[in-house]
């Protein structure tokens, strides 16, 4: 995000972050810059949370729009909700950073309409692994609590794609809440877009608050992250090296499928690995074994993770739901960031941007970019031998 | 006696340039290795990435994707495209440490037996010389 707005309008978060979040969804509300609000709010259960598309404000009460956890990316959510085009209501949603830049990636794929939505955004301290916060939900919001009251991006008891999160503060969303490294009294509301302005005005707002001290906090911690981030992934790299190395990741995969459900990315209807062209007649599935002598069943999992590498790591905004949904504890997110940190630079492209430049490999250039010259000259060389 | 290594080169061909290139190559009596293994696609840019990890992850020594040269395609711009699902490729393997020299893109006209030819017997000598594709053995794959 550029410096879009050197501004804020600071307001008082007596009661922390979230609720300062819910006191401004109501006034939006109040003053019909709003109509609906979309917001995290606990299941009567008492074990998790979900998407509630908010038009009764009362329910608002109920509401954490800083979650501890995330059941279901919110790019998903809103794809439900405007998967089918906008309708009359305009809609504030109130998402983690990388719930924003995956309904980035979803706006270039046509499976979000943004047209009646003000996104909302926040600085996130990470979110719990959803499988330690079912098993004790009471444990989960403590560990919460704490995680907030450090005020900053957490290095522990969060998800590992938390761990090492680069991108825990202000992205392309229209607002921004930022209140890291502000005292506990206080949040800066931050407009991120022309929509974010209008929306501060209307609702009669002033932007008078210098925000450089906030980011300065911010390229601070950041820095910090993405040093976590590389050191991590650099570990990761060395693991999944060969086809050993592959396997060695995948060995426990049950093939479930899991990573691929809950990823905001993999928004296919239906997938290839999933599909009856990607299933195999006995014949050749008893010639693969008799070539081989013998055959693991399920097999092509790495087929199948390698597959998605080359479909969707472009796009991978690393918000780490594939990990949590894995029910073998496969560390599948590390593996795909430690991808998309690789083929998002080769193709001079930044997931989760809200840029208009289209995905990689819905476009082209003539003369190509480096990396992927560097790649192609080889029969380019040829040509030029050729004339 | 020792069984000489006669490899299996899954080959990609568009059937406006590369394919018609390999035809005349054969019309013209033009020795290419038996090795290549031809398949073809209408244009180089229906050969999805995954195409490609399918014939390596299930043994194919060499992966040998022909298209059109750029400027030229049937379809005007498919194989931009390819140029691109190509490097995604290439990058993948080399970010894994997969032998991505297994893979081979080039552009092959229609008129082009003789180059058909040249780079068909380049590309089987480089695989033989790689050896097998360690894939083929691998029965937890
Ligand atoms: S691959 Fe995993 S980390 Fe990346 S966007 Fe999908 S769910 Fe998130
Ligand atoms: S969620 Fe885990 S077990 Fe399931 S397919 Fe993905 S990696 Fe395999
Ligand atoms: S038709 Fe030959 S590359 Fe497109």
């Amino acid at each position: 995000m550029n410096d879009f707005a050197a501004l804020g309008a600071k307001i008082k978060a007596a009661d922390g972050p979230g609720e300062a979040i819910k006191a401004f969804l109501r006034q939006a509300v109040e003053k019909k810059v709003a109509d609906a609000v979309l917001v995290p709010v606990k299941v009567p259960a008492g074990n998790s949370y979900a998407w509630i598309l908010v038009t009764d404000m009362s329910i608002l009460d109920d509401a954490s729009p800083v979650a501890p956890v995330m059941p279901v990316q919110g790019a998903k959510a809103l794809k439900s909700l405007t998967r089918k085009g906008h309708g009359e209501l305009t809609v504030m949603a109130v998402m983690r950073p990388c719930e924003i830049r995956a309904t980035f990636e979803l706006l270039k794929l046509n499976q979000v309409n943004l047209e009646k939505v003000v996104l909302v955004s926040y600085d996130c301290p990470g979110a719990i692994p959803f499988r330690d916060y079912v098993k004790d939900p009471g444990f989960g919001e403590k560990n919460f609590q704490a995680v907030m009251a450090a005020g900053g991006p957490a290095e522990k008891n969060v998800k590992p794609a938390c761990v090492i999160c680069d991108e825990f503060s202000r992205v392309d969303s229209d607002i921004h809440f930022g209140w890291f490294g502000e005292s506990g009294s206080s949040v800066l509301v931050i407009p991120s877009s022309d929509r974010g302005v209008e929306v501060l005005g209307s609702m009669g707002m002033e932007c008078s608050d210098d925000i450089a001290g906030w980011k300065k906090t911010i390229s601070g911690l950041k820095e910090k992250k993405t040093g976590k981030r590389t050191a991590t992934l650099t570990e990761t790299a060395k693991t999944i090296q060969g086809l050993d190395g592959l396997l060695g990741t995948f060995s426990e995969c049950i093939g479930c499928h899991n990573c691929m459900a809950v990823c905001p990315i993999c928004y296919c209807r239906q997938c290839y690995f999933d599909s009856e062209v990607a299933k195999k007649t006995p014949d050749f599935i008893l010639e693969t074994a008799k070539k081989r002598g013998g055959l693991a069943f399920p097999s092509d999992r790495v087929m199948f993770h390698t597959g998605r590498m080359t479909h969707m790591s472009l796009s991978c905004v690393s918000c780490g739901m594939c990990t949590d949904a894995c029910p073998v504890d496969i560390h599948v997110a590390e593996v795909f960031s430690y991808m998309a940190d690789i083929t998002q630079p080769a193709f001079e492209y930044t997931a989760g941007r809200n840029d208009g430049v289209p995905l990689p490999l819905r476009k082209y250039e003539e003369k190509e970019v480096p990396q992927v010259h560097e790649i192609v000259k080889e029969a380019e060389g040829e040509e030029a031998a050729h004339e | 006696m020792e069984k000489t290594f006669v490899p299996r080169i899954t080959s990609f061909l568009c059937t406006w340039c590369s394919y018609t290139g390999a035809d005349l190559a054969g019309t013209g009596r033009m020795q290419y290795p038996t090795a290549i293994i031809p398949i073809k696609v209408m244009c180089s840019s229906r050969v999805d990435p995954v195409f490609i990890l399918k014939a390596y992850l299930k043994g194919s020594d060499g992966v040998f994707l022909g298209g059109c040269h750029p400027g030229d395609c049937h379809y005007e711009v498919g194989n931009y495209h390819t140029r691109r699902r190509f490097a995604i490729v290439k990058k993948i393997f080399e970010s894994l440490g997969l032998e991505a020299e297994r893979l081979r893109l080039s552009w092959i006209s229609a008129s082009e037996g003789p180059k058909f030819a040249r780079v068909a017997n380049e590309f089987t000598e480089k695989i033989i010389e790689m050896g097998e594709n360690e894939a083929k053995k691998k029965i937890f794959l």
